[in-house]
């Protein structure tokens, strides 16, 4: 009897849950439609509803409409897919790691990006993102390695602060090899803010062009890896014992962490914060199921950079600030509040 | 034949003018040594400097009398100075190539007597020792002297300034060699002006644009600006300067149709780039000068010398005589 009810109150409660994150996400997804259109309407030109309207509306030549249209709308796109697409990438780190530091900006993953792309305009001078994006999955995919692996060392392994300091030294380094590079050399310098600190002005249909087919991919791989990644969360020997080829996985989650964060930075340059923090409220919203974590991610990663970058365009006017900055300032305390919270040393 | 020897009669008479210049002030080239910097500040040394680190700009203000400084000091990479294009670096060390990074240990064993960089008034510092810099670039300034022109007025008196400060070393600045640069600026300036007068109501706006924002020059501290509104080219003073950094308005791109002067003037610190950066932008063409393809390279707060000024004045009379003041 008793057993009986054990065995029907998991399933049920599973459900139920199932039921209301389901709905939760629901939510979210309206709650990001409107910063979508909060993120077309506001912007350091006012312009009003019905000149947005009359822009999608006949194809004008105004000024109002070309702002509407040539701007606002790829910079809200370039947010929704650099937001996902970052989220994702620090979800998987911190899966990946079993790390609640680990992300891809903490890491110097975004940093090794941005160091590879400013040297390969730098060298081959060109400013074509068609190139250089894969300039930025190179560096990404130096950085990820050459990270996880420096903190690996030891007989702990890869511990939350090795992962962090050794992440702070590995940024730190490609950071100056971009400011080295950046300074000798105008291509560069007339770009220098994108590749130093993450920003969504300047950044049109371009950019998006190039860079969300790489991120699209990378999403989709992305939810396809949720039961791999819970696999992961119990432990090397567990997942083994469950059936899963974890090296197979690792494999498959540092090369989609490569391409969504290679894709994400040569979109918008190296931007933290959404990764480490995104993944955590998805965490603490949906328990450890990595199957509503990573949707959960997708879905709040863009909201939270979309209002910081409307934050960023409000605050400074006539200019703007960088979203990467404002990121950086919201940024810094939540990472003290991760160190310090100690529920959150082991995932 | 006779062409020859009265050159070198010529040149024999400049080398005895210079001696008898440096002669006549002093005995031993030793003797106590005053100037007044751009801020007021009056330097005084119990001996002529003789050993000068210089910011990288401003070196180019000292060459061109023949000063030759140790060493000098960059913001940027030497190849994106405009300063120093063309000047004969020889013998110069280079002890920093990026803003706020001057190497103190390679300062310190030149042993300088004197450091030359450019006051800014709305930082109160001399250039390279702005707040921000490295503590270590800072100490630099601790060395020696710090002198330098005032970067608030006039262009011209900046690069005056230089020639005052040549002077003051024993330089024969009225000697032929260095009378020629003046001249063409004098004649530069003149046809500068008639060429302005030309053209009533046209006006100019400065800017730098850059892959985020577009940078408009307040012309108040600018000293090529100010000298040609002084001059009659009506520059439009955009109205939200930075309050921590007055030297611009920063616009972002959605605005960028926020003044509409007759003729841009684009700094000219990586010219092609810049343009290429400012085409990418949607609104770029909104500025109707900018449609109209009437923009014209400005000198971004590198000139230093007379040669340089006429060369900035000539080219840019060609742009103003070629300017249609009905654009905007």
């Amino acid at each position: 009897m008793t057993t009986d009810l054990l065995h029907q109150a998991a399933p049920a409660t599973r459900h139920r849950n199932g039921a209301a994150l389901g709905v939760g996400l629901l939510v979210l997804v309206v709650v990001l439609g409107v910063v979508c259109v909060l993120s077309i309407t506001l912007g350091t030109r006012g312009i009003g509803l019905g000149a947005i309207v009359d822009a999608f509306r006949d194809r004008d030549d105004s000024v109002d409409a070309t702002v509407i249209r040539e701007m606002r709308v790829p910079r809200t796109l370039i947010g929704l897919c650099a937001g996902a697409a970052l989220g994702l990438a620090g979800a998987l780190l911190q899966g990946l790691t079993r790390n609640p530091l680990a992300d891809p900006g903490i890491m110097g993953v975004n940093t090794g990006a941005s160091a590879f792309i400013v040297s390969g305009i730098a060298l081959f001078g060109t400013q074509s993102m068609t190139v250089y994006i894969w300039f930025a999955f190179a560096g990404a995919a130096v950085a990820t390695v050459l990270v996880y692996g420096v903190a690996s060392f030891g007989r702990e392994g890869a511990t939350p602060v090795k992962l962090a300091l050794a992440g702070a030294a590995v940024s730190a380094g490609f950071y100056a090899i971009t400011t080295g590079v950046v300074v000798s050399n105008i291509e560069a310098l007339n770009q220098m803010r994108f590749w130093q600190v993450g920003a969504l002005s300047g950044r049109y249909w371009d950019e998006l062009v190039r860079s969300a087919p790489f991120i699209v991919v990378g999403i989709v791989i992305t939810l396809l890896l949720g039961r791999a990644l819970n696999g992961l969360a119990l432990g090397d020997d567990m997942a083994v014992a469950l059936g899963q080829r974890v090296g197979r996985t690792r494999t498959v989650v540092v090369v989609t962490v490569t391409l969504l964060a290679g894709a994400a930075t040569a979109a918008c340059g190296p931007i933290v914060f959404i990764g480490l923090v995104v993944p955590h409220v998805a965490r603490a919203l949906c328990g450890p199921d990595y199957r509503w974590i990573l949707p959960y991610t997708l879905v709040l990663s863009p909201i939270v950079l979309l209002v910081a970058d409307v934050i960023g365009r409000l605050a400074l006017q006539p200019g703007e600030l960088q979203v990467g900055v404002v990121l950086g300032i919201v940024g810094a305390p939540a990472f003290i509040a991760l160190v310090r919270n100690r529920s959150l040393a082991k995932l | 034949m006779t062409k020859t020897i009265r050159i070198l009669l010529l040149s024999l008479a400049a080398m005895s003018l210079v001696a008898c210049g440096s002669s006549s002030s002093d005995d031993s080239g030793d003797a106590a040594w005053s100037y007044t910097s751009g801020n007021g500040d009056v330097i005084k040394l119990d001996h002529r400097p003789k050993r000068i680190i210089a910011s990288a700009a401003e070196a180019a203000g000292l060459m061109q009398y023949g000063i030759k400084p140790v060493a000098i000091y960059l913001a940027q990479d030497l190849d994106l100075e405009p300063g120093l294009e063309g000047v004969d670096l020889d013998g110069i060390e280079i002890i920093g190539q990026e803003w706020g990074k001057i190497d103190a240990e390679k300062a310190a064993q030149l042993k300088p007597d004197l450091i030359v960089g450019d006051w800014w008034p709305p930082q109160k510092a001399y250039q390279g020792f702005e707040e921000g810099a490295d503590k270590a670039s800072l100490k630099v300034a601790e060395l020696a002297p710090v002198i330098g022109a005032n970067q608030e007025g006039s262009l011209e008196d900046v690069v005056q300034w230089y020639e005052g400060f040549a002077k003051s070393l024993g330089v024969d600045v009225d000697d032929a060699k260095y009378a020629a640069g003046k001249k063409r600026y004098a004649e530069a300036k003149a046809a500068f002006q008639q060429a302005v007068k030309a053209k009533p109501g046209l006006t100019a706006l400065a800017v730098a644009p850059g892959a985020d924002l577009l940078y408009v020059a307040v012309p108040k501290y600018s000293t090529s600006l100010t000298d040609f509104k002084d001059w009659g080219l009506d520059v439009i003073d955009p109205d939200s300067p930075k309050a921590d950094f007055p030297y611009w308005e920063y616009l972002s791109w959605e605005k960028a149709d926020k003044y509409q002067p007759d003729l841009l003037l684009i700094d000219d610190r990586g010219y092609d780039s810049t343009i290429d950066v400012a085409e990418k932008q949607p609104t770029w063409d909104k500025i109707k000068a900018a449609q109209a393809r009437a923009y014209t390279p400005w000198p971004g707060y590198w000139v230093h010398t007379y040669d340089a000024y006429a060369n900035q004045l000539e080219q840019l009379t060609r742009a103003v005589e070629k300017a249609d003041p009905g654009i905007a």
